[in-house]
């Protein structure tokens, strides 16, 4: 009872200002997170296009449409396939290009840094109509060259598999100098007398990199490699909403590109919201599997 | 820090209040301004590089000639959606604006779910002297795109566009064949697979966006019906046959490409497709964009069958709600639709002059033609315009997904045309019911 009062006390001693100063923020949270997130737990039970002023009220209708419909997991298992291929392309790759150059190469370092991060300032839009130019199967620079060498390109717009692939390089083009700045600080971070031991005796460099660099940068590492998973669900909008459209027959549509698409082109916001909040249960359940098992083999200097 | 504390609240109460005292600034005034004119609003969907500036320069001038009314013109994004949104959004307040512009795919939803005057009847109760303007200066035909299902005039036809074929006149020179291009859709399967034989290049690209525009025009002109009576009729005899043309440009002859929209544009302007069927929208940015002998012809018809095309665009209908409102919103609209303005809302968009007499006329676009002659094949197709099918009720967009998700099945080669229609009209028309 006495620590309750003593509690109550401090909060209104002590505690106040803090609470005070922090409610802007909160506000702001409150109004476009928690609100936003309520909203659309709220609108999953309903059937509303978005101009009627009626909703109307169908219980788990949507949740049980979308999880009998084969198509929803044709597109959850492009979110996979996505989120796949941006690791490589954007978490492993950077890894060992930050490491090559930090460690291995002795010269245009700021040249190679300069270059890679580049089209990070660049908006995926432009980069999208970019891409949508120089990989034309039929007219782009890309298919001319190939042409001289007897090679035809693949319409890889309308093909399923080619099309996840594409968008994903097109989406990791504008990501992967951020993961890359990002690791390479990391790396460049570790003790230069680590290393020099390391090379007086000998250590070959994939064992440098293995046993010294990944596990010393690895709480930097574990943040690229979540970043990488989120950055897959959403920057990969950008291209599919530019390029595709989620076609051919949804072959290139992932998780939120198909929210997107169910609310504003179809207007069926009951559906679109249903599948925001399983596509946000799986990713949830992925975190506490992440949290469980990854995270505790992280290495955190502080 | 009391004094941050406090400073920080009176701030904040500030913001609330100025941001309260403007909204109700903004209701007030709109009945009647300082001068005595009726104050009336345009709302528009045309963004600064979609004919925005025409609809200012259209509203200014209106405004400097009419003694009783004034115009404002308001933007709204995301096109007739945005406007239907925004709309609702004003008639849930008990407002409205004067005159606005409805997409036809929102055709029957607007009538269903919005209060408005039909032209006409504001014209009979008004203006008698304009009695007939309706009939003298537009085809019947395309006053029929903006009226409902029973034949009531729910507004006017004002933004038109039908598809039309670029033809790359030295590609097609190159193959030996007539530069003037195919008739029929018959003579384009084989113009394609002449040119794809003798040149290496692709035939004809027929524009794959997300919707079916396009499609609607190859299925209709070969007699099939996308709907009859409420029910999709699209898998047809003709429908199929038609729909088979161009899955065997794509799969067998491979004349065709199958490509997204905007890589198709590109490949027939970098001159690696030598025909493209799209809208006439399109035609500022094939013409000056071309450079190679580029010209625009007539949709193509079936051997022995007229073309039946479907018109993309909007209609101005009137939303005003008192007597004044409604008046000086006809008297705006019969500004829109006189030469003048036709002729300048054509040259500013794009889009085909929704009525008679504007071609020729000295003071519409005679010059304008003259030097634009790709115009020409659009605006003489015109009495084959026919409305743009929008499959009715609530599901009416997700039929049109099928249609579109069955398209990419049948161009991708995963199924037949003839499978592939049937199931999807089965689907469809289990959705309408």
């Amino acid at each position: 009872m006495s620590a309750l009062t003593a509690g109550v006390k401090r909060f209104n001693k002590e505690n106040w200002k803090a609470y005070f100063l922090l409610f802007p923020s909160l506000l702001i949270f409150a109004f476009f997170m928690f609100w936003p997130f309520i909203y659309t737990i709220y609108l999953s039970f309903f059937d509303w296009n978005m101009i009627s002023p009626t909703k109307e009220f169908v219980g788990f209708q949507n949740y049980i449409d979308i999880l009998t419909d084969p198509k929803s997991y044709k597109i959850f298992g492009n979110t996979f396939i996505y989120i796949a291929i941006l690791l490589v392309l954007n978490c492993v790759v950077p890894y060992v290009f930050a490491f090559v150059i930090d460690m291995v190469l002795k010269r245009f370092k700021g040249f190679y840094k300069g270059a890679l991060f580049m089209p990070a300032f660049i908006s995926l839009v432009v980069g999208s109509i970019l891409f949508t130019w120089i990989l034309n199967p039929v007219s782009g620079p890309v298919a001319i060259i190939l042409g001289w060498f007897g090679l035809e390109m693949p319409i890889w717009s309308k093909m399923d598999g080619w099309v996840i692939f594409v968008l994903s390089l097109i989406t990791s083009w504008k990501v992967f100098g951020y993961n890359f700045i990002v690791l390479y600080a990391s790396i460049n971070g570790i003790s230069r007398e680590l290393i020099e031991a390391a090379r007086l005796d000998q250590v070959p460099l994939w064992r440098i990199f293995f046993q010294i660099v990944l596990p010393m940068s690895s709480a930097t590492g574990i943040y690229v490699f979540i970043i990488t998973i989120v950055q897959g669900l959403q920057y990969v909008f950008t291209p599919i909403k530019v390029i595709t459209q989620g076609g051919p027959n949804y072959a290139s549509s992932n998780a939120i590109y198909h929210a997107y698409h169910e609310a504003f082109v179809l207007y069926r916001t009951g559906h679109s919201a249903a599948l925001s909040i399983l596509t946000m249960v799986i990713f949830l359940v992925l975190l506490l599997i992440e949290i469980k098992f990854v995270e505790r083999g992280i290495y955190y200097e502080n | 820090m009391k004094k941050l504390v406090i400073l920080f609240t009176f701030v904040t109460l500030l913001l609330a209040v100025s941001a309260c005292g403007k909204k109700e600034e903004a209701t007030t005034n709109t009945t009647s301004n300082e001068s005595g004119k009726t104050v009336i609003e345009y709302w528009h969907v045309n963004a600064e590089t979609q004919g925005g500036k025409t609809v200012d320069e259209l509203v200014k001038e209106f405004n400097a000639q009419s003694e009783t009314t004034e115009v404002i013109a308001k933007f709204n994004p995301d096109m007739y959606k945005g406007l239907m949104q925004n709309l609702q959004a004003e008639a849930a307040a008990g407002k409205a604006p004067a005159i606005i512009q409805v997409g036809w795919s929102f055709l029957n939803y607007f009538a269903n779910n919005f209060e408005y005057s039909s032209p006409q009847a504001i014209i009979d109760q008004y203006f008698p002297e304009d009695k007939t303007f309706l009939e003298d200066y537009f085809l019947s035909n395309v006053l029929a795109l903006a009226q409902g299902p029973d034949g009531e005039q729910i507004g006017i036809p004002y933004s038109l566009s039908t598809p039309v074929l670029y033809i790359n006149r030295d590609l097609l020179k190159e193959a030996g064949l007539d530069e003037n291009g195919p008739k029929t859709w018959e003579e384009v399967k084989e113009f394609s697979k002449t040119i794809k034989e003798q040149t290496g290049k692709f035939g004809v690209y027929i524009q794959q966006p997300a919707d079916n525009w396009a499609t609607q025009a190859l299925l209709e002109s070969n007699g099939a019906k996308m709907i009859t009576d409420g029910k999709a009729t699209f898998a047809s005899e003709e429908g199929i046959k038609a729909y088979q043309l161009w899955a065997d440009m794509v799969l067998e002859d491979q004349s065709a490409p199958n490509l997204p929209w905007d890589q198709g544009i590109q490949s027939f302007i970098d001159g690696n497709v030598a025909m493209l069927y799209t809208t006439i929208a399109q035609r500022s940015n094939v013409q000056s964009n071309s450079q190679f002998d580029v010209a625009a012809i007539k949709s193509p018809a079936w051997e022995g069958k007229s073309p039946k095309l479907p018109a993309g665009g909007a209609m101005l209908a009137i939303t005003a709600k008192d007597e004044e409102q409604k008046k000086a919103g006809w008297e705006f609209m019969k500004f829109l639709y006189s030469i003048e303005s036709v002729a300048k809302w054509t040259e500013g968009t794009g889009y085909v002059p929704p009525r008679k007499d504007v071609a020729e006329a000295e003071n519409g676009l005679k010059d304008f033609l003259a030097e634009n002659e790709m115009m020409n094949a659009a605006i003489e197709q015109m009495d084959g315009v026919v409305p743009w099918t929008s499959f009715p009720g609530d599901a009416g967009l997700q039929a049109e997904q099928l249609l579109l998700d069955v398209r990419d099945q049948i161009l991708g080669g995963s199924i037949s045309v003839e499978d592939g229609l049937k199931a999807t009209e089965q689907q469809i028309n289990k959705l309408l019911q």
